[in-house]
């Protein structure tokens, strides 16, 4: 200030000045929520950290699902028709395999040396193997090389060969599944990685909304504040902001997440499990506001970081029963605890996605469970509201509920 | 004009503030004095809708100060706070922008303001990283950065160094004679008395003197004599009937008188006790105006 001429050369008028909607509040406060985070090195690697868990849980599940299923059976000096064998056989037993013929067994053996194929069949007699040969595997080309010999052994003797054809099942489904259950299988799946995903952003996001209302109230920046903006319109910027932050994330992953399980062929039905994933976006929006807003009002009653976890405990909690139930739900979709636990708010953000994608839901139900989710955010922005609002200028230790919608509070 | 006009207060039954009423012209420097707990925070921050009377509303140009009109008030707080990790430029930024600048006008305010506090150079540092005077003078940029249309200050030279308070006082200066009132209480009477034009004290909850200081001086004018004759021990002036002697010490007499018009009859008593160095009715100083007021 030791240079009041320079001051004295800014002109009065406020000429800058610009109408101030709510709306215009609302973006200047959200977009300072999202520039700070992003500068913030602590948000930054553990959205890493997030992305990182997501992405090596989704990997570890390919590894798994490669493992387990694909097996490679090298062949040489086979006798005709082993291939197509050992491939139905392994198909009967859940495998699938793939049969490469090699000209010679020394190259067979290189193969199974350089790990190149599982198993080498040699002159359709005997089985070269690396260390051990697969149960599973073993069993499949059993059963090809045998029933190759027995056909061709009955063939010698005279036998008809459409004896040989197999008998065809008639299979009857006394409850025939709604979908393939392929693809209920991924749907599931997807489901089930979606919403330990929801959780982790909604436990992550939930307590930087949190940080950073105490952070407003700590550093008394809130009266500065409030002497320009409306309590409302402070809560709606930090959720809007953060929001955009978690979806950005969300979005970031499920598409990394989706693009890789279709790329390792984890899901063979990519349709099924976009619509789920697109389907869980939906109840992100709708959870995360929710959620928001009461973690939001939870900071609000503590004025200092210390006392926040002790305020939060209660709304991490359910959201914990919420995922413990989800799961629940998953193995039971039309349960009556997933039934009843798809209705209710902060539950249903993720119970009701599993019950989609592994049980019969009717469109009413989800239609239903939306409106109450929608049903419950008014009334916490209207309550909640009144809380955060009153609990603002609280000082000292914790603000009881009570308390703040009885207090004063700022128009 | 800023009208505080019958603000009353209560937190239980303890009564903050009873009727508390003042005027703060345009280009007015108004000092707002108290002692502690006196209501003066209260006060200001009914002003800037941080606290509701229970009677009474606070006007700006005829209009009871809603949020709209809160915009155009620089406030700084009695408790001080920004945020302390972001950068103090970026921050100033931000409370011009929720004030009603556009992003260029904001831009341009918290540069010169920092400029002109010498803290240019520390502009993209975050607010921690400075020295708590330095934080105390972004502090007060927060609250001038708008430009705004009225202050209300809360105790903003506490804290400052001499240099300090000089540049405030400058800077305030050239924003008043821009025909911006300025609300501020201190408890730095010396201070009020040199920069203020008028004064309110806060005491018992109303406001119990208000005024320009000429006009709180007329006030007290006639209250006090001062009489100095050099070598007297004052006994000459115990001796008058009509008047009451305050103190007299080394040939300084102060009395005061029941009727102040026979003021001429106690210098013709003084006159006759010895030789008068001085004689005249005594100039209060704020503090004493302001221990009368409180005591009252």
């Amino acid at each position: 200030m030791s240079g009041s001429d320079r001051t004295a050369s800014l002109s009065y008028d406020r000429t800058g000045d610009v109408r101030m909607s709510s709306s215009r509040v609302v973006s200047l406060i959200a977009r300072r929520e999202i520039l700070t985070r992003l500068k913030d090195k602590g948000f930054i690697a553990s959205s890493i950290f997030i992305i990182v868990l997501i992405m090596g849980s989704v990997v570890f599940q390919v590894l798994i699902q490669s493992g387990a299923s694909n097996v490679t059976v090298g062949l040489t000096g086979a006798p005709q028709g082993l291939s197509a064998a050992i491939q139905e056989q392994a198909d009967i037993f859940g495998l699938d395999a793939e049969v490469i013929e090699y000209d010679d067994e020394s190259a067979a053996r290189a193969a199974v040396q350089g790990e190149e194929i599982d198993a080498a069949v040699i002159d359709g007699n005997s089985v070269l193997v690396s260390e051990s040969l697969d149960d599973t595997l073993g069993a499949a080309i059993n059963g090809a090389v045998n029933g190759l010999a027995l056909a061709r052994r009955l063939v010698d003797e005279g036998v008809d060969p459409t004896i040989l054809q197999p008998v065809s099942l008639d299979v009857t489904a006394l409850q025939p599944a709604a979908d393939d259950a392929e693809e209920v299988g991924e749907k599931a799946l997807v489901a089930f990685v979606s919403i330990l995903l929801l959780y982790t952003l909604l436990i992550f996001f939930g307590q930087f909304i949190a940080q950073g209302v105490v952070e407003e109230k700590a550093s008394r920046v809130i009266e500065v504040l409030l002497a320009a903006v409306r309590p409302w319109q402070l809560l709606a910027g930090k959720i809007i902001g953060l929001g955009v932050l978690a979806l950005a994330q969300l979005v970031l992953i499920c598409a990394a997440g989706l693009g890789g399980a279709i790329a390792f062929d984890i899901l063979t039905v990519p349709g099924a499990a976009i619509a789920t994933v697109v389907q869980v976006l939906g109840w992100f929006l709708l959870g995360f506001t929710l959620v928001a807003a009461l973690f939001a009002v939870c900071g609000a009653l503590v004025s200092r970081q210390e006392d926040l976890q002790s305020v939060l405990l209660p709304m991490t909690l359910i959201l914990v029963a919420a995922l413990v139930l989800a799961i629940t739900a998953g193995q039971n979709p039309d349960g009556s605890l997933a039934r009843v636990t798809s209705f209710v708010p902060v539950l249903s953000t993720m119970v009701m996605p599993i019950r989609v994608a592994t049980g019969s839901v009717a469109w009413w139900e989800i239609a239903l469970s939306v409106a109450l989710m929608v049903l419950a955010i008014v009334v916490v922005v209207r309550i909640g509201g009144r809380i955060y609002a009153g609990a603002l200028l609280g000082k000292g230790g914790r603000v009881k509920i009570k308390d703040a919608l009885a207090a004063e509070r700022v128009s | 004009m800023l009208e505080f006009d019958g603000l009353r207060k209560s937190y239980g039954a303890n009564v903050v503030l009873d009727e508390v009423s003042f005027t703060v012209a345009p280009g007015q420097m108004y000092g707002f004095c108290g002692s502690n707990g006196a209501g003066k925070t209260t006060t200001m921050r009914i002003a800037m809708g941080l606290a509701r009377a229970d009677a009474g509303e606070v006007r700006w140009q005829q209009r009871p100060i809603d949020l709209e009109v809160r915009r155009r008030i620089g406030y700084m707080p009695e408790e001080r706070g920004l945020y302390p990790k972001m950068p103090v430029a970026e921050q100033l930024e931000y409370f011009a922008r929720l004030h009603g600048m556009n992003s260029a006008a904001a831009r341009c305010s918290a540069t010169d303001l920092l400029d002109g506090m010498g803290l240019g150079k520390r502009s993209k540092d975050a607010l921690e990283k400075l020295s708590l005077g330095n934080q105390q003078r972004v502090q007060l940029a927060a609250a001038l950065v708008s430009n705004p249309d009225v202050l209300i200050l809360d105790e903003p030279f506490s804290g400052l160094d001499p240099t300090g308070v000089d540049a405030l006082a400058a800077n305030l200066a050239e924003r008043r004679s821009r025909g911006v009132p300025v609300l501020f209480s201190s408890h730095q009477l010396d201070l009020v008395e040199r920069l203020c034009d008028a004064v309110g004290i806060l005491a018992g909850g109303t406001i119990v003197a208000s005024g320009t200081v000429a006009q709180l001086r007329e006030r007290e004018a006639n209250r006090q004599l001062r009489v100095v004759i050099p070598g007297s021990d004052g006994h000459w002036a115990r001796e008058l009937g009509y008047a009451h002697v305050d103190s007299a010490q080394d040939g300084v007499v102060l009395l005061q008188l029941d009727d102040p018009s026979r003021d001429q009859d106690v210098l013709s008593a003084a006159m006759a006790a010895g030789s008068v160095a001085q004689f005249g009715w005594r100039q209060p100083t704020l503090v004493e105006m302001f221990r009368e007021a409180v005591a009252a």
